[in-house]
């Protein structure tokens, strides 16, 4: 599923602009890290979620394909880190490491036949590998336990050194989102970036120009199985418990509402998204039965009005303060 | 009235207004639910239950004078929202206790924190894994040996069918109950022939109906609730299975009512007495089903009472911990319901003690069918 319409014109100079997501980040970080464990727990899922997010828009965004099965990457993650750290004592970061390399090899193996597909052939196969992964999650109790689910995932730590509490985790988790999102960022502008662009943009004409459309393809959907697979041990970590419905179809669906909400093809964008999507249906939590429906309201007229998703807006901006410093 | 005096006055009432708001801040029982996703029937009836029973401890006073409030919190039937709800209900509502439905991946994802929080947590699904966090927390869900003896009883004492399968769904409760299903029915003279998975949204069972009776067997164990039992029973029926039973888990009394209409008496289910009110004898368990009823039916009169008769008893248990305890601190209700004495509920009779947090240790359950419009008895 090729599309030239979710490459974004988003400039990447640095500036004193690329540091304003940045500072951004801090004040909803330093806001969570004033407030309840509730406030934390909420934005802590946003920040896992904008790493899964991240990835995902490596795929979906810079190369313009889609996938449906991200999911399976995270559950490998999420299922890595709680069997390595519960059952056999591993130390949680580098169980987390472990699993991102075993997710990275299943990609591959599974990316290289797949990835020949195109369209919704290739939707297909991947929302069939999400739906294969959340089945042996079920189904393989032996080894993930099923429905009854991990208990007692050890909180992220290293070398003996446990992050005991959740502001702690939280900020663990908010830097390595920010890292993330900072080798993204490098990533995209780089030759390797262009090349995913030209992809995007048009299979026929990257070829043309000496792309190699399916390694390249390939290596961003490595990418964004190493990033889905720490967003899975990162969950593990943070809640302590992960059970099949945490991997499953509604993750998918909930990245696709951040990815789209927050801007696809964008750097900030999934962050954005991830962070709004989780955040907005607490906001409305007084609302009772009515939530749910304000909630996708407000979602479906965010998508009218800002078809390219919010961090898309700031084209707009820019584009309306040209005119208005040029008459100055 | 000049603009600073007017500024004066609101400040002054906004002030004894959260006074006031404190003063009233009674006892509060947080509830994690799942009103959406696959919990929703169930847990729409212990929401309920939880409802009218509230409405009738605090028209008796509340607990220890302090008025209860419930608060629920839709966890959608997922893990992930019940966390983010229960942290909620923990630091923003400061609940004093919580009475959770039937998500058990929800409540046990919330269960370490809760225990950490030091908040006795009573629940409508199984105990969570851990010791330290199996603490704090309560059952009322009846142990699944229950329900597969009485099917296996009335197999052995009322028919001649020895050869059966069970066919389950993957959730904790049914695996669980499954697999003891398998060990104790060879000591009722029961072979299982077959054992067949599904899903609960599956529209189609015929392969694993087919693959029971291939093995000989003469009666379906269906462990499990919601429409799936409408899809067995009319599965059965296509397949043209004459004299095969279906035996149903303990669901709502709307499921068996379809069912029934399907099957006739070769579709038996598992029930507590308050779902066959009129098969009750004289005696504490009918006193217990009357109070409930009394506020149920004016209030929901064509809707089954099952479920919700277990969220009024988890009520009234706690409403006898508080007393015994003398306090509304977590740590003195925890302890005090390990001392409750023995209570006759109108589901089920409940019996904690420091070693037993699942409730139910008496079988309450009996085998009906659907009859004449009504659910009765079984022959």
């Amino acid at each position: 599923m090729t599309s030239h319409a979710i490459t974004s014109t988003e400039p990447t100079s640095v500036g004193w602009r690329s540091a304003l997501p940045i500072a951004a980040v801090a004040v909803v970080a330093a806001y969570g890290l004033m407030s309840s464990d509730y406030v934390v727990t909420v934005l802590g899922f946003a920040f896992i979620y904008a790493i899964f997010c991240t990835g995902l828009n490596f795929f979906m965004g810079y190369t313009g394909q889609a996938s449906f099965g991200q999911s399976a990457f995270a559950a490998i993650g999420g299922y890595g880190s709680a069997i390595l750290c519960t059952d056999y004592g591993w130390e949680p970061l580098l169980a987390l490491i472990a699993t991102m390399a075993i997710s990275g090899v299943v990609a591959a193996v599974v990316g290289y036949p797949t990835l020949r597909l195109r369209g919704h052939y290739l939707a297909m196969a991947t929302f069939a590998l999400g739906l294969i992964a959340y089945e042996i999650t079920i189904e393989w109790t032996s080894l993930t336990q099923g429905y009854m689910g991990y208990a007692g995932i050890p909180p992220l730590g290293l070398g003996g050194f446990e992050l005991a509490t959740l502001k702690q985790q939280f900020i663990a988790i908010v830097v390595m989102a920010l890292i993330g999102v900072g080798v993204a960022s490098r990533l995209r502008q780089s030759r390797f970036g262009r090349a995913l662009a030209s992809i995007a943009g048009s299979e026929l004409a990257a070829r043309a120009l000496g792309v190699d459309i399916a390694r390249y393809k390939l290596v961003a959907f490595v990418i964004a199985a190493l990033y889905a697979s720490a967003a899975g041990s990162l969950f593990a970590h943070f809640v302590g418990f992960i059970s099949p419905e945490i991997y499953g179809t509604s993750m998918v669906i909930q990245s696709f509402a951040m990815l789209y909400l927050g801007g696809i093809g964008t750097t900030w964008g999934p962050m954005l998204g991830a962070v709004i999507v989780s955040v907005l249906p607490e906001a409305l939590r007084g609302l009772k039965e009515m939530q749910d429906i304000a909630y996708t309201a407000i979602l479906i007229f965010i998508l009218i009005f800002a078809p390219r998703g919010l961090a898309g807006l700031t084209v707009l901006f820019r584009r309306a303060r040209r005119p208005a410093l040029g008459k100055a | 009235m000049s603009r600073r005096r007017m500024l004066a006055a609101v400040a002054v009432a906004a002030v004894v207004t959260a006074g006031q708001a404190r003063a009233e801040d009674g006892f509060k029982i947080g509830s994690s639910v799942g009103l959406t996703g696959y919990a929703a029937v169930i847990d729409h009836a212990w929401q309920d239950g939880l409802a009218i029973a509230a409405e009738a401890l605090n028209a008796k006073g509340g607990l220890l004078g302090k008025k209860i409030t419930v608060i629920f919190e839709d966890n959608h039937s997922q893990p992930q929202d019940a966390m983010v709800g229960y942290r909620k209900m923990i630091s923003s509502d400061e609940v004093n206790l919580f009475d959770s439905g039937c998500v058990s991946a929800g409540n046990f994802a919330a269960a370490a924190f809760v225990a950490r929080a030091e908040l006795p947590m009573y629940l409508c699904s199984i105990l969570p894994k851990r010791e330290q966090e199996q603490a704090w927390a309560f059952s009322f869900l009846a142990p699944p040996r229950f329900e597969m003896e009485s099917r296996y009883r009335y197999l052995r004492d009322k028919t001649d069918i020895r050869k059966i399968g069970i066919l389950y769904d993957p959730t904790p409760y049914a695996l669980m109950m499954k697999d003891l299903g398998v060990e104790i029915a060879q000591s009722f003279g029961i072979e299982v022939v077959a054992q067949e998975t599904y899903k609960p949204d599956d529209a189609d069972m015929t392969v694993q109906i087919g693959r029971v009776k291939a093995a000989g067997g003469g009666a379906i164990v269906k462990i499990g609730q919601g429409g799936s039992t409408v899809t067995a029973a009319k599965n059965i029926k296509q397949l043209g299975l004459e004299d095969m039973l279906l035996m149903s888990s303990n669901d709502d009394g709307a499921i068996f009512q379809q069912a029934g209409q399907i099957l006739g008496d070769r579709f038996l289910f598992v029930a507590p007495p308050v779902q066959l009110p009129n098969e009750l004898k004289e005696g504490p368990a009918k006193d217990s089903v009357e109070a409930f009823l009394k506020y149920w039916k004016p209030k929901y009169p064509d809707r089954d009472p099952a479920n919700s008769a277990r969220a009024w008893d988890s009520m009234m248990v706690l409403a006898k911990a508080v007393a015994i305890a003398q306090s509304t601190e977590g740590a003195a209700i925890r302890d005090a319901t390990e001392k409750v004495p023995t209570y006759v509920g109108a589901y089920a009779t409940f019996s904690f003690s420091p070693n037993q947090h699942v409730g139910i240790t008496e079988n309450p359950f009996l085998i009906g069918e659907y009859a004449d419009g009504e659910l009765v008895l079984a022959k």
